[in-house]
């Protein structure tokens, strides 16, 4: 993260040191024991676990898919060596690159490896079966807002404006989406209305830190704040005596014809709410406009060095001021797109997704492309926090909670290499 | 070219450099947006406003009804946490209702002796140039620890009290270095692990309630057994004065001394805020930034542990699922009470009586309007934004700006 230069260090020298990645090789080398002997061998060899793979509702599904089954111990000791020559690669060959991409591939199996162990016959489940699609059509639905987050963070930091608001955005664009996708019964108009109220605030955020150069940092944790205690103010003031103004309200799936049909990916990727086709048009339009058109090119030169942008007429403030705007907007539409996942407004229930947002920013290098991979990751360790209780794992619910927050701060901490951010991304700047 | 300096106004000479100015001005535009937020939501206020054009006598009823339902509220916020003119006379005519009279400001000092201890963490890392968004999470570690040493071990008080203080201060210190170690040795950006860290404690302290020895014999639900009274900090008046005010004031005033010194006069206070300043230069003097770094997490750890500890033995005695959730996470309101305070020992004991008295207040708006106690803290992040944004302030209300009161920096980026 830090990207301290000493001055007896020569500016060429490896990004990551050599130390950090020996110790990420390492950490999949336990991972892959850990994962071979308990999964595996601790399951005992007479255990069976089963997938299935048909979505719960079957109209969209005329080709049924049988179910699989497999020897529990034996498979997970397979994902455990995979694990482990993974790790033995990173040791051996000291990559420069691709580390963190190896960690994601340890980190699939290993949840892979956990569901297998979870579901198994003889174990103390009463449910015998993993149904992999119900698993990835979950934690697709907090991937996505994971991506509107963090893509709206990829928007104003490579700005150079580090946008912590992403959280305020979510539970302004959840509200006001609730309230709109309620009266309007219209999730178009409440996506218009949320990205609006997420631009707003974007405005605020830009407003005071470029305009009157207030610390980002505070003034994006007052604005979650502030969203945080005027949300929960409105839901008593509102909500609760006018309870039809937040009412369950989901997200029709909008299933692509011919597509939804394919077995475990059409579910997941083509019988999706209107708001996953839109984040994977906004991931595409994001990517493109930032690494090949001209504007993406501005933008960069203002988050790396304004000061360079600005002596060849790029206007910094402006492209500031629209970049954080337009992030707010993303973020906002997110907001609606949790809320139309979870059916209704609540307070607090955002409980941190902005700010794993950004950490999965961070993971992915503060690329759109690298940022979809991590909240993938994340919102797959999301999801099985949330659900893994339903298998009966022998860990306490509350240690089971804490997944995803621990997973945040070893990404954040570097554990997983380390990451170099937009140079003036947080700095102030002023024109003179 | 020298100013004209005889020609400047009264105004001008009052409002000219004073922060305390700017932090009054933004006070009243925190309660400005808090006025807007209550009429553009309240039932009553929205009708009248909707009779506006009809009838001759719609403007000034709109009006009326507008000025009275902000008033009230902001009447009632005032009666419920500093004193009600009407019961002060009373008990000073008939020499009877003390208590009535003098309980808003007991429950206003009570609220402010945590979020003080809190506050003075938090600006400690502020002046350090670290933002400490974790003070929640540090101060809850602090009430398990306490509670654990304050049910479960049976002491007198001599020992017992100062030991479950201890303990607390421990659980704070424990929760505070961890984000501390990582960001001096893998530069982790400490708002991330922190924040992230306040969750974790949140998770920690359900298990604890749940699934441990700390549970009441005999529950299900997530409540701890009650402090021993030889773990509690009796009231400052004697139970029988029915004033919750304790003990903890004493500690809150202790910290502040504590601080005070510590910034002030002591050389490691000036390594911290030398780094805090300009850190090139704290390293060009050889102050060891990995060290610093990891002592201030564990001060403003340590504090937030001694405030979360202050909060159960004083206040609560009961530690459950809702300690320090919600609204009652003074960890979250110290960092707003710290800005306010400009991270200074004097100044937070001010802010944090001010918001302890908007969030008092607010209790009490709650339950005589039913106006929604988060509108106190809709006030206090408004308050606080205008804060951080001086220059807004004055050219709002018109005041001499200075050319360098602009830029502040107390964060940084990911860059740092």
């Amino acid at each position: 993260m830090s990207i301290d230069v000493k001055p007896e260090t020569p500016v060429t020298a490896a990004r990551i040191p050599v130390g950090r990645t020996r110790g990420i090789g390492v950490i999949m080398l336990v991972i892959g024991l850990f994962t071979a002997l308990v999964f595996g061998v601790g399951s005992g060899f007479s255990a069976h676990s089963s997938l299935t793979f048909n979505p719960v509702s079957l109209t969209n599904a005329p080709w049924r898919v049988g179910t699989l089954t497999l020897l529990t111990a034996w498979s997970n000791v397979v994902l455990g060596l995979a694990i482990v020559a993974l790790g033995v690669d990173v040791l051996a060959r000291l990559p420069r690159r691709g580390v963190m991409a190896r960690f994601g591939v340890v980190a699939v199996l290993f949840f892979f490896a956990l569901l297998l162990w979870a579901a198994r016959t003889t174990g103390p489940s009463q449910i015998n079966f993993v149904n992999l699609t119900a698993v990835l059509i979950g934690s697709s639905a907090l991937a996505m807002v994971l991506v509107f987050g963090s893509l709206s963070g990829v928007m104003c930091e490579r700005a150079g404006v580090v946008n912590i608001a992403i959280e305020g955005q979510f539970i302004g664009g959840a509200f006001v989406g609730s309230m709109v996708a309620s009266t309007a019964h219209n999730f178009f108009l409440a996506a218009i209305v949320g990205a609006l109220v997420g631009g707003a605030l974007g405005l605020v955020l830009a407003f005071l830190s470029l305009r009157y150069l207030s610390d980002q940092i505070i003034v994006g944790v007052v604005l979650v704040t502030m969203l945080g205690s005027l949300s929960s103010y409105l839901n008593l003031q509102v909500f609760t005596p006018f309870p039809q103004y937040n009412t369950g309200n989901l997200a029709p799936n909008l299933p692509i014809p011919l597509l939804s049909k394919i077995p475990v990916i059409g579910p997941v990727f083509f019988d999706q709410t209107g708001f996953f086709y839109l984040m994977i048009v906004l991931v595409a339009l994001v990517s493109f406009g930032l690494f090949k058109t001209r504007w993406g090119l501005r933008v960069r030169a203002v988050g790396e060095h304004p000061q360079a942008a600005a002596s060849v007429g790029i206007k910094v403030i402006g492209v500031r001021y629209a970049n954080v705007i337009m992030g707010g907007a993303i973020a906002g539409v997110g907001g609606v797109a949790f809320m139309a996942s979870q059916g209704q407004f609540q307070p607090g229930y955002t409980s941190g997704l902005g700010y794993i947002a950004l950490a999965a920013l961070i993971f992915g290098r503060w690329r759109p492309s690298g940022a979809v991979v991590a909240s993938v990751l994340f919102g797959l360790s999301v999801y099985l926090a949330d659900n893994l209780q339903t298998y009966q794992v022998p860990v306490p619910t509350e240690i089971l909670g804490m997944f995803p927050y621990v997973i945040t701060i070893a990404v954040v901490s570097g554990l997983i290499g380390r990451v170099r951010p937009p140079a003036a991304d947080g700095l102030p700047y002023k024109r003179d | 070219m020298p100013e004209p300096t005889p020609r400047r106004s009264f105004w001008a000479r009052v409002t000219g450099q004073s922060p305390f100015v700017v932090t009054l001005f933004a006070l009243v535009l925190g309660l400005i947006v808090g006025a807007i937020v209550i009429v553009t939501t309240t039932a009553p206020v929205l009708d009248a406003w909707r009779g506006f054009f009809s009838s001759w006598s719609g403007p000034g009823h709109a009006l009326k009804v507008t000025v009275d339902n902000v008033g009230a509220a902001y009447r009632i916020m005032f009666t419920g946490s500093v004193f009600s003119p009407a019961t002060l006379w009373h008990a000073i005519t008939t020499g009877q209702g003390w208590t009535n009279a003098l309980t808003p400001i007991s429950e206003t000092l009570t609220y402010a002796t945590p979020l003080t201890i809190a506050s003075i963490g938090v600006g400690i890392a502020f002046q350090t140039g670290i933002f400490n968004i974790g003070a929640n999470g540090q101060a809850m570690m602090g009430g398990i620890a306490g509670a654990y040493v304050g049910t479960l071990i049976h002491l007198p008080m001599v020992l017992h009290l100062p030991l479950t203080l201890l303990a607390g201060i421990a659980g704070g210190v424990l929760a505070g270095s961890v984000p501390g170690l990582l960001k001096a040795y893998t530069g982790a950006h400490e708002v991330i692990v922190t924040l992230m860290f306040n969750y974790v404690v949140s998770a920690v302290l359900l298990y604890t309630l749940l699934s441990t020895a700390l549970q009441a014999p005999g529950q299900q639900n997530d409540i701890a057994r009650t402090l021993d009274p030889s773990a509690q900090l009796a009231p400052l008046f004697g139970t029988a004065s029915g004033l919750r005010v304790n003990y903890g004031l004493v500690i809150a005033a202790l910290v502040v001394l504590f601080a005070w010194w510590f910034l002030e006069r002591s050389s490691l206070g000036f390594d911290f805020r030398v780094t805090g300043a300009n850190p090139q230069a704290a390293r060009a003097s050889g102050i060891n930034a990995k060290a610093v770094i990891i002592l201030v997490f564990a001060i403003s750890g340590g504090l937030a542990g001694l405030a979360g500890v202050t909060e159960l033995a004083g206040f609560y005695k009961t530690l459950d699922g809702g300690f320090l959730v919600g609204n009652a996470g003074i960890g979250f309101t110290a960092i707003t009470v710290s800005l306010l305070g400009r991270n200074k020992p004097i100044g937070i004991v001010w802010a944090s009586l001010l918001f302890a008295a908007l969030g008092v207040g607010g209790r009490a708006m709650q339950a005589a309007t039913g106006i929604p106690l988060d509108l106190a803290t809709v006030i206090q992040s408004a308050v606080v934004l205008f804060v951080a944004t001086p220059v807004l302030v004055k050219e709002i209300f018109r005041l001499r700006t200075s050319p360098t009161a602009a830029l502040q920096l107390a964060t940084k980026g990911w860059g740092s």
